[in-house]
């Protein structure tokens, strides 16, 4: 009989298979694996969670209204979610990127095949964008890593700019303009 | 109004009011001092009082720069929440004819030297500014703030995406009088 498992890969290290897709409640475990991982969370403005009642506000309140969220799936299975927030007003021209990935997966290009999937998208989708942008913690060299193979340029750090975790912590600002975009 | 010594020390900052008005007008009607800005030069003074009203003595934190108690310009912050309580963005604006005397360091060394101590939760005030306002980034230059980088296509102004200059001051770093 074979056990049942979650594991996604089951023995197979093939990461190919990478694709985004709309992500619903049908999620909700999966989504469990990375939100309540204290490595995840590190750097992020949000705590782990703890309980499937705060997945479930976090898919009512963040992921269905969201203008742009799509989970990062693994033979559709989602491993990670990937999101651009566009701006208003003077700022319409920019939108922020952010993502977050199970720690399992990490090493293995997959968010920089996310980010580029999404940046080869979303300046077609939003015609007035004309610049995605993300700020990362300046202790995280993993996620400073994915961007810049992502062909994002580093434009400097912006100090004591955030409040994580109680803290105030300098952030690295990198963009990528649609001007930059090549067909990959 | 005349100014006939590049004088600095009869500059000060105080609320603003309607009966500001005609001295707002200089400002406001003027095509080089919006250039860099969001807004439009008001071409009535219906329009300045328009904007006056809506948009800047509603500001949460804004003072008039006076000169021997005359508006000649403004200074404002606005403040964030949350997990962005930690900053404040400066913003100013100078009649031109008073661009190049050291009022507009002064008046930014003035806020800056109390507002760390007024709101003991701030940490960060900074400044985003276009590209090609060399005069404005002289200005936080020598008010003793830091260049952290240009962002580009930042903003739009006027319709057109622009590359920002940011600056930033620390409580921590060394305040220049």
């Amino acid at each position: 009989m074979q056990p049942k498992s979650k594991d996604i890969l089951n023995d197979e290290d093939d990461y190919s298979d990478i694709s985004l897709r709309l992500m619903d409640v049908n999620d909700i475990d999966d989504f469990m694996v990375w939100a309540t991982d204290d490595k995840v969370s590190r750097y992020c403005t949000w705590s782990t969670y703890t309980s499937k009642e705060q997945a479930m506000d976090f898919f009512t309140n963040i992921v269905a209204p969201h203008p742009w969220l799509r989970a990062i799936c693994l033979r559709n299975r989602a491993i990670g979610s990937i999101s651009v927030t566009p701006f208003e007003g003077s700022d319409a021209c920019r939108g922020e990127l952010g993502y977050v990935l199970a720690s399992k997966y990490w090493g293995k290009g997959i968010v920089t095949r996310a980010v580029k999937k999404v940046a080869s998208v979303i300046f077609a989708e939003w015609p007035h964008l004309e610049r995605l942008e993300a700020l990362v913690d300046v202790d995280n060299a993993g996620s400073q890593r994915v961007l810049q193979k992502a062909g994002f340029q580093r434009e400097g750090v912006l100090r004591k700019y955030v409040i994580q975790k109680g803290r105030t912590r300098d952030m690295v600002i990198f963009s990528l303009l649609s001007s930059e975009i090549t067909q990959s | 109004m005349t100014a006939e010594n590049d004088d600095n020390s009869d500059i000060t900052l105080r609320l603003m009011d309607l009966g500001d008005i005609d001295d707002f007008m200089v400002w406001a009607t003027d095509d080089k001092v919006s250039q860099f800005c969001t807004w439009k030069t008001c071409t009535s003074k219906e329009e300045a009082m328009t904007y006056m009203i809506n948009s800047v003595i509603p500001h949460p934190w804004m003072r008039a720069i006076c000169l021997k108690n005359r508006a000649i310009g403004y200074i404002m912050l606005t403040a964030f929440e949350g997990n962005d309580a930690c900053r404040c963005e400066v913003g100013y604006v100078l009649a031109s004819k008073y661009w190049g005397k050291g009022i507009a360091t002064r008046a930014l060394k003035m806020v800056a030297s109390t507002v760390f101590c007024e709101w003991t939760h701030l940490e960060r005030l900074d400044a985003w500014v276009d590209q090609d306002n060399l005069g404005s980034q002289r200005v936080l230059v020598k008010a003793g703030f830091q260049k952290e980088g240009v962002l580009r296509k930042y903003m739009l102004i006027k319709g057109k995406p622009r590359d920002m200059v940011v600056f930033s001051l620390l409580s921590t770093d060394p305040h220049v009088n």
